[in-house]
């Protein structure tokens, strides 16, 4: 057994510096609830425990990721209730996913924390944002440690909540409390096919220990015989909660409702790479032998991953179609998030083919650094906008905010995929993937990637460039540093994390030893894959050909809504997918719901509960009767039950 | 003869002494002072206790007095315990009126009592240190002299513990005819002859009535409700965790430690009287508003889980119930020494009267609601782990009994009632409609700690339960626990 030899090695070797993790974990956690507790009147005080909570977890995770690399280590498990027969255990992984995962949350949390000071400086809930943000890392860190399906579940369903409480954050605003709800249930639905998988692995695999499961995997890929596949699309369900697959989409752009910040955090980094990364962990399920059961026959010869190829694929395409024609600053990135989360989700799929999802994970990590940069940079916009997102009442921020303008633009970049910014070399490794796999999906992918360009290159004309269009924007001026500062920390991976061998430390971690491309990683990408490459490259740049032609020339409307007609009103209305949730789901639940509420209070609450609490009550009450309060009835009970009992025992 | 063996006893004498005599010379303002020093004396003798200095092992005075593992383990909860409700006295002092010094010299009298109760090992012993408990908790209860509740509650207490002691001593004397002894070791070499003389099991039958008006056992807990309510908080406070352990540790000696056969052959008999004091106490808990009397009914309710230890007999379940034990004496002192802290503040005892505690003090809020949550018996709290392990104990030797089965069925029925009128509290606390006074409730340093130091316990107790585990375990490792009902059947 693999893990046991693991678990072995570190008792063995005695060196616990693998219990970092669990410091790590616990930090952010004793940090919300302290603040909340002990500080909740001092704001500068609150807002110091949690980001030096963060911080200091982010310099640990750097510690372990020095110190440990790609090895595979598991922290010093915690037993709860060691009765005999009962064993709940409580354990953190260490490996290359984690280690890489524990540096990206810890480090987006500490600067989108810091930039909070600046941002959230006037609200008067200061303490509670910082305590939520802390225990909403508190929850991702949990998911990224977690050894087990179980624990990883709980950690799963304590980020909904902690995103639930950061998405609803102004719930004295109608329209936050409305979008943290659909956050919160549709995740739920998600969440649910999840459970089920869970149940599914552990009554047929017979454990939850992810280690124990990959090596029962790797001994036997047919484990799950025909129920491979279902269970498969089951776990893939809550990763499409999390990472808001189509068509469990529609709460990501309206969780934009929350503050800015949380949107570069969990919108951008964390919550929904936590569907992506997931699915990474538990990507020996999708590599393994495809199999149905009989009554779902007619899938034979498709495997789960190819079903999760398509929907990402079909997500990544869907939303940067969207995308084009939104004219809210969020809702944009929002859209492109779900784009690139796609793309992610189809390079998993893609990738179990070869056996490496390490494109996906390596376009995860980067896409963390930049997308989060473009919240934040979209934060400061609206900062100094005065609470204004429309693009279109914008323009000429460029000299307005030059740190924010620029650091925006390197972010514009990334996403794109210019080179040589991070996330062409992440971008051209799915398109390299897709080429060899099916050339289908390479297509999406340069389509992707031409519109990423197109809406990306538009929101940046018309909001920075041209004449102020609007009064907030006349009077804009740059951010404060603590707001600018994060910017231009984040922008440094950006720009530089492709001189980094990520990549190749990524696909070791998925095909030990395997032989890696090697030479120079700024012109790699043309050297192992000219054709992926030259048709990522070509994509940006007629994207912004196209981009430019319509917007360099500082329209005061969208000359494409005109162009595009019917098709502008469509997109604009995400093709009608909320109505049609509205239309379909919505009554359908209504009727469900009241079938049950039927049941529940006539047959469950009036005819179980009622009667049963009602008989236990008037008991309670008859016995009272006995408490006469009379000593001398008590002394007759009293001798009363001693006959009782002579009875009792001597008969 | 070894009379270094009682040195603890001797020290808490001098302290009530000392105490009754300081008081003599210190002002009226300065009695809460004497109050701190003594719980700070008591700390002491509580380190002394748990400490590598206590006493060894051994047995004095005609083998009446032993010093062992299970001795110790009580003596230091005991110690803890009136150290706590000390320190609530010092907060309930305005209610006493008068006599403040007296009230910490009968505490300690009641401690001796219960310190002696942990070492008996002998009937006699056994008699005369219940005897000193229950005349001193004659006094506690109806301390608050002017108000007639608190009369009536003496007066209960002090008639229905005269009936009952009256059956402990003839049961003792008819133990003495047949046994021609009253040492338990003496009984335990003895049993299995005895075990066949009516007279002598009649008498055992007695002593156990008296026991069984100690832990308020049904059909003994007559008195407990109307007591509860009618005491001081600290008074109740030390009769819910300190005479109810008396009962306990002296019920193990005697049935697990000194008659085990007898016990097992009565299994029926410790079956009923579980099953029916869970019932009892849950189901009367129901209406009540009352926070004290509440209080009293849950403690009954409790001493049915308890004697579920008894009725697996085995050693795991005599773990059991001392770890039970010492989750629930952290549990039901958390929350008297709130009910004594806000005493003052509130208009009435009943639950309604906590409604706004949530915002008034949060701290004392959140303790309250830790301790109802423990006693409730929800993880991650001690509460949780000890009915786990006492129902844990009883499936173990359930196989084969169906009628065991059935109890578990009537302990779960019981925790789920619990929930009820235990969550009707937190309900009252958090979610208690307007209150018209929502002046902030100041809670002393000393009280501060206490609460900070039970609930601390309640919670390191249910997550890493091993330690007092372990040391439970060890301390019921010298009772001859005999085979488990099931184990008799093959």
């Amino acid at each position: 057994m693999e893990h046991a030899a693991v678990v072995q090695h570190a008792v063995e070797s005695g060196s616990k510096i693998q219990d970092l993790a669990w410091a790590i974990l616990i930090l952010p956690l004793v940090m919300a609830f302290g603040t909340a507790v002990l500080t909740p009147k001092n704001r500068t005080l609150s807002a110091a425990f949690n980001i030096s909570g963060v911080v200091v977890a982010f310099l640990l995770s750097f510690t372990l990721f020095c110190v440990y690399g790609g090895q595979s280590v598991d922290a010093t498990p915690f037993h709860w209730l060691p009765v005999a027969g009962l064993d709940a255990e409580i354990g953190l992984h260490l490996d290359a996913l984690s280690t890489l995962m524990l540096m990206v949350v810890t480090g987006v949390g500490s600067l989108v924390m810091i930039y909070s000071t600046g941002y959230m400086h006037e609200d008067r809930s200061y303490t509670r944002f910082f305590s939520t943000l802390s225990l909403f890392v508190f929850s991702m860190l949990g998911i990224v440690l977690a050894n087990n399906l179980l624990m990883l579940f709980v950690f799963w369903e304590l980020v909904g909540v902690s995103s639930y409480l950061l998405i609803g954050f102004w719930y004295e605003k109608p329209s936050a409390g409305d979008a943290s709800k659909k956050a919160f249930l549709t995740n739920r639905i998600g969440d649910f096919g999840f459970m089920l998988g869970i149940l599914a692995i552990w009554s047929l695999a017979g454990t939850l220990d992810i280690a124990a499961l990959k090596a029962k995997f790797v001994a036997n890929p047919a484990l799950l015989g025909p129920w491979a596949g279902l269970a498969g699309l089951l776990i893939f369900m809550g990763a499409m909660g999390k990472s808001a697959q189509f068509p469990l989409h529609v709460w990501l752009p309206d969780a934009m409702e929350g503050p800015t910040p949380v949107s570069a955090l969990i919108h951008a980094a964390t919550m929904v790479a936590a569907g992506v990364y997931m699915l990474c962990r538990l990507f020996f399920l999708y590599t393994a032998t495809a199999g149905w059961p009989a009554a779902l026959g007619f899938l034979d010869g498709v495997s789960a991953a190819t079903i999760i190829t398509c929907i990402g694929g079909f997500t990544a395409l869907f939303a940067a179609v969207i995308a084009v024609q939104q004219d809210d600053i969020k809702r944009i990135l929002a859209y492109s998030t779900l784009s690139q989360l796609g793309l992610m989700v189809m390079a998993v799929g893609l990738g179990a083919k070869t056996g490496d999802a390490s494109a996906s994970m390596y376009h995860l990590v980067t896409h963390a650094g930049f997308k989060a940069m473009l919240f934040l940079g979209a934060g400061s916009v609206i900062h100094a906008c005065h609470h204004e997102q429309d693009i279109w009442k914008m323009g000429g921020l460029r000299s307005k905010m030059p740190k924010t303008f620029w650091t925006f633009a390197l972010g514009t970049a990334a996403l794109a995929g210019l080179p040589p910014f991070s996330g062409f070399y992440s971008k051209d490794e799915i398109l390299a993937v897709a080429l060899e796999a099916n050339p289908i999906f390479f297509g999406v992918g340069v389509l992707v990637t031409v519109l990423t360009t197109f809406y990306m290159s538009r929101l940046v004309l018309v909001a920075f460039f041209g004449k102020p269009r609007g009064e907030g924007a006349d009077h804009a001026h740059e951010s404060p540093s603590s707001m600018t500062l994060p910017l231009l920390v984040l922008a440094v991976p950006s720009a530089f994390i492709a001189w980094l061998p990520l990549g190749e430390f990524l696909s070791g971690h998925f095909k030990p030893g395997h032989a890696t491309h090697g030479g120079d990683i700024l012109f790699g990408p043309f050297n192992h894959n000219p054709i992926a490459a030259v048709f990522g490259l070509g994509a940006v740049l007629f994207g912004f050909s196209l981009a430019y032609s319509l917007y360099g020339k500082a329209p005061t409307q969208d000359p494409l809504s005109a162009k595009l007609g019917l098709l502008s009103q469509a997109m604009r209305n995400r093709f009608y997918i909320d109505e049609i949730y509205d239309g379909i789901v919505v009554p359908l639940h209504n009727l469900l719901s009241q079938i049950a509420d039927a049941i529940d209070r006539w047959l469950i609450a009036g005819l179980a509960v009622r009667g049963l609490s009602g008989v236990v009550e008037i008991a309670g009450r008859a016995l009272r009767l006995v408490q006469t309060g009379s000593i001398q009835t008590y002394a007759f009970l009293f001798t009363a039950g001693v006959l009782l009992i002579v009875l009792l025992a001597l008969k | 003869m070894n009379y270094s063996l009682i040195t603890l006893e001797v020290l808490a004498v001098l302290m009530g002494l000392i105490v009754l005599l300081a008081d003599l010379w210190v002002s009226p303002t300065a009695r809460k002072a004497l109050g701190l020093g003594l719980a700070a004396a008591l700390g002491c003798l509580l380190a002394f206790a748990v400490g590598s200095l206590a006493p060894q092992s051994g047995s004095a005075f005609a083998d009446m007095f032993v010093v062992d593992d299970l001795a110790r383990y009580f003596k230091g909860f005991f110690l803890f315990a009136a150290l706590a409700v000390v320190l609530m006295a010092v907060d309930y002092a305005p209610k006493f009126g008068a006599g403040l010094s007296e009230f910490f010299a009968l505490t300690v009298f009641a401690l001796v009592g219960m310190l002696f109760a942990a070492s008996a090992n002998d009937l006699v012993l056994l008699f005369v240190s219940l005897e000193l408990i229950t005349v001193t908790f004659f006094v506690l209860n109806s301390f608050q002299r002017t108000q007639l509740a608190s009369l009536e509650a003496g007066v209960k207490y002090l008639i229905l513990g005269g009936v009952s002691s009256a059956f402990m001593v003839f049961g003792i004397a008819l133990i003495f005819g047949t046994a021609n002894s009253t040492n338990l070791a003496v009984l335990a070499a003895k049993q299995k002859e005895l075990a066949h003389s009516a007279l002598f099991l009649i008498g055992l039958l007695f002593v156990l009535v008296g026991l069984g008006f100690k832990i308020a056992a049904v059909p003994f807990q007559m008195w407990a409700p109307d007591v509860y309510q009618g005491s001081p908080a600290p008074a109740t406070a030390f009769l819910a965790v300190g005479s109810k352990a008396a009962g306990f540790v002296l019920l193990i000696r005697l049935l697990v430690g000194a008659v085990p056969q007898i016990t097992a052959e009565w299994h029926r008999l410790f079956v009923v009287m579980s099953g029916a004091t869970i019932l009892f106490g849950s189901l009367c808990a129901i209406p009540q508003r009352n926070l004290k009397r509440l209080m009293g009914y849950s403690s009954i309710a409790n001493a049915g889980y308890l004697l579920l230890g008894i009725v697996a007999g085995s050693a795991a379940g005599s773990t059991a119930m001392l770890y039970y034990l010492g989750g629930y004496t952290l549990t039901v002192l958390t929350a008297f020494t709130v009910i004594s802290a806000i005493a003052n503040h509130v208009e009435s005892e009943d639950t309604s009267a906590l409604s706004g505690l949530g915002q008034r003090s949060p701290f004392l809020a959140a303790c309250l609601t830790m301790a109802i949550v423990s006693l409730a018996g929800i993880p991650p709290m001690a509460g949780f782990f000890g009915k786990l392990l006492l129902f844990k104990s009883v499936l173990d030797v359930a196989p084969g009994h169906p009628e065991l089965y059935a109890l578990i069925a009537v302990a779960v029925v019981g925790v789920v009632i619990s929930l009820y009128y235990y969550f009707s509290v937190i309900r009252a606390i958090y979610w208690g409609g307007q209150s018209a006074n929502l002046s902030i409730i100041p809670v002393a340093l000393s009280t501060r700690i206490v609460l900070v130091a039970c609930v601390a316990g309640m919670l390191v107790l249910g997550i890493f339960p091993q330690g007092l585990v372990k040391i439970a375990d060890h301390a019921v490792a010298g009772l001859s626990h005999t085979v488990a009902p099931a184990k008799a059947a093959h």
